[in-house]
C-alpha cells in the first residue's frame, strides 16, 4: 500500500532528496503494534528518501538494544507510545540518558489517548519538562480546533508555525500553513535549563484539560496558553538532541494532506512539511555547526616595539605570549546544510565572541568574518594582551538555541617583560632631558679633568711668599 | 666642604699680615661681612681649589636644572630621574672629596695621600659613577 503513495510524495520531496544526517543514516522506529506502521508510511518514505536506513523493532522485543559491545548500535531513535504501561527493559530511562550521552538523537513521541508511562515521565522530569500528573489530560482549545473532526472534544488543534524563538536565531520550523495537533499532551518547561527550548507553543487560548474531571468548569489549571510547549526541544551539552513531541498522531498520513477547518475557514496542513522539519532538525542535518582551523598568533605588521622578543614572530599558534603583545585569533566555522558544508553567517543581530579569560574574562570581544572559502567562513579579531602575566585562554563560546554547541578552548602562557625588551631610554620621550643632564654632566668632568691636567703649574702659587 | 673655607678665612690673622685688606673689625654689618669673606676667598684660595669650585657651581646648576625640571614636568621615567640627579649629585659628592684631598691647607691631614693618588682616585669613582647612571637610565 505504500508504495501508492510513493510518486506523490516522491515529487514532493524532490528538493529534500539531497538531505542526509551529519551523524548516522541507522534510525530505530519503536513501536509496539506492527499495524500502526502502515498509519506513518509518509513518514518512512519521507526518512527513506533523506538516506536514513530504517530499522523497526517492537519495545518488548528481545533483540532490541541501543548499544552494541559499548557502541551505539543506532545513531537516531523514534519512540512511538507504547501500548502497555512501559517500555520494556531495553529502553529504560537510564539506558536512554546513555544513548543521548553518547551522542544519539531522540524523536519522542507522546498521545493523550494512552497514559504516558511512569518511566518516561520521570526521566523528562529530569530533564526539566514537565507534564500534567493526570493521566489522560489532554490540551484543549475551543477557539482554534478543527471543526470538521474534533467539533465536540476540541482536541485536534490548529496551531500557526512558529516564530523566531529570539530575535537574532534563525527560525528552522518556518511554513505557510497551520499545523494540525490531534490530541496532544501539553508539556511545560522549566525556567533553570539552558538547554531546552519551544519549538512549537499553543495558542493562547489553550488549557490542559483532564477529560476524568466531571466539574462543569476547569479550576486549577495544569497550564494554560502559550506556557504549553506542544513539541520541545532539548539539546544536550555534547550537542545530543532530544525531542518531544506532544501529539505523535499529528505524523499520521491522514493529517499529512488533511483539510482542517477552523471558524468557517478550510486549509491544508502543513504537517507533512513540519514532519520534515522537526526531523531534520532531531538528527542533525540542520542547524549543526562545526569547527575546522582555530589558530592564533602575533600579529603581524605590527610596530617593533610591543611585540619585539627573543622568539620568532610568525610563529603559529605559540604556546607562550608576553604582556602586551598584539596578538590576532581566527577561528573557522562551517555550517551543516543538506549534505555538505557551506559557510556560517550568523543572524545580523547576533555575534560570534572571543573571551580572553583566566579564571574569568579579561577581554570580551566581536569575531568579524575576515575571509571565506567555499565550505566556511573566518571569524578574526586583534587585540592587545592584558597587563596580567598568566595562563590564558581563548574561548570560543557560542551557544544558541537550536544551533549545535561551539566551545573551543587554546590556553597559552603570558609571561613578563624580558629584562631586554623594556623599552630603551631615547624611545621614552620623557627620559630625555635626563639624558641630557647625564651626558651634560660627563662632558663638563671631562673638560674639569683636561684643564686640570693641563694647568699643574697653578700649584705654585698661593704658596705664602713670607716662608 | 664648609669648614675648609671658614677654616681658611680665620687663620690669615695669624700668619699673613701684608697685602690684603684683612684689618679685621668687629662689625656687625651682614654685607661687609659677606664681603670681607668673598676678598679672601679670591685672593687665598689657589688656582686648583678655585677651579674644582667652579666644576662644582657648574654641577650644582645642572642638578637644579634637572630638579626643577622633575617639578614641572613630572618625573616619569623615575629611573631616568634618579639616574640624572645622581649623576650630578655623585660627581659633586666626589669633586668635594678630591678638593679635600688636594687642598694644600689640609695637606697635614693627608700625609699618605698624593695629589696624584687622589687625582686618580678621584677618576677611577668618576667613570664607575657614570658606567651606574648610564646602565641605570637604560
Amino acid at each position: 500500500m505504500r508504495w501508492s503513495f510513493l510518486p506523490l510524495i516522491a515529487a514532493a520531496l524532490a528538493g529534500w532528496a539531497t538531505a542526509l544526517s551529519s551523524t548516522g543514516t541507522r534510525l530505530l522506529v519503536v513501536l509496539e503494534e506492527e499495524s500502526k506502521q502502515s498509519q506513518y508510511s509518509s513518514l518512512w518514505a519521507q526518512l527513506k528518501s533523506r538516506g536514513y536506513d530504517l530499522s523497526f523493532e517492537s519495545p518488548k522485543s528481545d533483540k532490541l538494544s541501543l548499544f552494541r559491545l559499548g557502541e551505539r548500535a543506532y545513531d537516531h531513535v523514534i519512540l512511538l507510545p507504547p501500548a502497555g504501561k512501559a517500555y520494556g527493559p531495553a529502553l529504560s530511562p537510564k539506558i536512554l540518558l546513555d544513548f543521548i550521552n553518547s551522542e544519539g538523537n531522540i524523536l519522542l513521541g507522546l498521545t493523550a489517548d494512552h497514559p504516558t508511562p511512569a518511566a518516561i515521565s520521570s526521566l523528562l522530569l529530569e530533564l526539566d519538562i514537565h507534564i500534567s500528573p493526570d493521566r489522560q489530560a489532554v490540551v484543549v482549545d475551543h477557539f482554534n480546533y478543527d471543526s470538521s473532526s474534533a467539533s465536540e472534544k476540541h482536541d485536534v488543534l490548529v496551531v500557526p508555525t512558529p516564530k523566531s524563538l529570539r530575535t537574532d536565531l534563525k527560525n528552522f520550523f518556518a511554513g505557510k500553513l497551520p499545523i494540525a495537533f490531534p490530541r496532544a499532551v501539553g508539556q511545560t518547561l522549566g525556567n533553570d535549563s539552558p538547554l531546552l527550548a519551544p519549538i512549537l507553543r499553543a495558542s493562547p487560548n489553550a488549557y490542559v484539560y483532564n477529560p476524568k474531571e466531571e466539574t462543569e468548569t476547569v479550576e486549577d489549571l495544569y497550564a494554560s496558553g502559550e506556557q504549553i510547549a506542544l513539541v520541545s526541544a532539548l539539546q544536550a551539552r555534547n550537542s545530543a538532541r532530544l525531542t518531544v513531541l506532544g501529539s505523535v498522531e499529528a505524523l499520521e498520513d491522514k493529517w499529512f494532506d488533511a483539510v482542517v477547518e477552523v471558524n468557517g475557514r478550510t486549509s491544508k496542513t502543513q504537517n507533512s512539511e513540519f514532519a520534515k522539519q522537526l526531523t531534520a532538525w532531531t538528527f542533525k542535518e540542520v542547524g549543526v555547526l562545526k569547527v575546522g582551523r582555530v589558530q592564533h598568533h602575533l600579529k603581524s605588521g605590527s610596530d617593533g616595539v610591543l611585540n619585539e622578543s627573543l622568539y620568532p614572530a610568525g610563529d603559529l599558534n605559540p604556546k607562550i605570549y608576553r604582556v602586551k603583545n598584539d596578538v590576532t585569533f581566527t577561528i573557522e566555522l562551517s555550517e551543516y546544510s543538506n549534505d555538505r558544508l557551506i559557510p556560517f553567517t550568523p543572524d545580523a543581530n547576533d555575534v560570534v565572541q572571543l573571551e580572553f579569560s583566566m579564571l574569568s574574562p579579561f577581554h570580551r570581544l566581536r569575531l568579524e568574518p575576515s575571509g571565506t572559502t567555499a565550505n566556511s567562513t573566518f571569524f578574526s579579531t586583534s587585540f592587545t594582551l592584558p597587563d596580567q602575566h598568566g595562563i590564558f585562554n581563548f574561548r570560543v563560546n557560542y551557544k544558541r538555541p537550536f544551533l549545535s554547541n561551539v566551545d573551543e578552548k587554546r590556553e597559552v602562557t603570558v609571561r613578563h617583560f624580558a629584562h631586554d625588551e623594556w623599552p630603551r631610554s631615547w624611545n621614552i620621550s620623557g627620559a630625555w632631558t635626563w639624558i641630557a643632564g647625564i651626558w651634560v654632566t660627563v662632558a663638563g668632568w671631562l673638560a674639569f679633568v683636561a684643564v686640570w691636567l693641563w694647568s699643574a703649574p697653578a700649584k705654585q702659587t698661593g704658596i705664602k711668599k713670607t716662608q | 666642604m664648609a669648614p675648609p673655607k671658614r677654616a681658611k678665612s680665620s687663620t690669615p690673622s695669624a700668619p699673613s699680615s701684608t697685602t690684603n685688606s684683612t684689618n679685621i673689625r668687629k662689625t656687625n654689618d651682614v654685607s661687609q661681612i659677606v664681603q670681607h669673606l668673598y676678598n679672601n676667598y679670591v685672593e687665598q684660595t689657589p688656582q686648583r681649589v678655585k677651579l674644582i669650585d667652579t666644576f662644582m657651581v657648574f654641577l650644582v646648576v645642572v642638578g637644579a636644572l634637572q630638579f626643577l625640571y622633575c617639578l614641572i614636568g613630572g618625573n616619569f621615567p623615575f629611573n631616568a630621574f634618579l639616574s640624572g640627579f645622581s649623576a650630578t649629585v655623585g660627581q659633586f659628592v666626589l669633586t668635594a672629596s678630591l678638593r679635600m684631598q688636594t687642598n694644600p691647607e689640609n695637606a697635614s691631614e693627608f700625609k699618605s695621600v698624593s695629589t696624584e693618588r687622589a687625582f686618580a682616585d678621584y677618576i677611577f669613582g668618576s667613570l664607575i659613577l657614570h658606567f651606574f647612571c648610564v646602565n641605570f637610565i637604560n
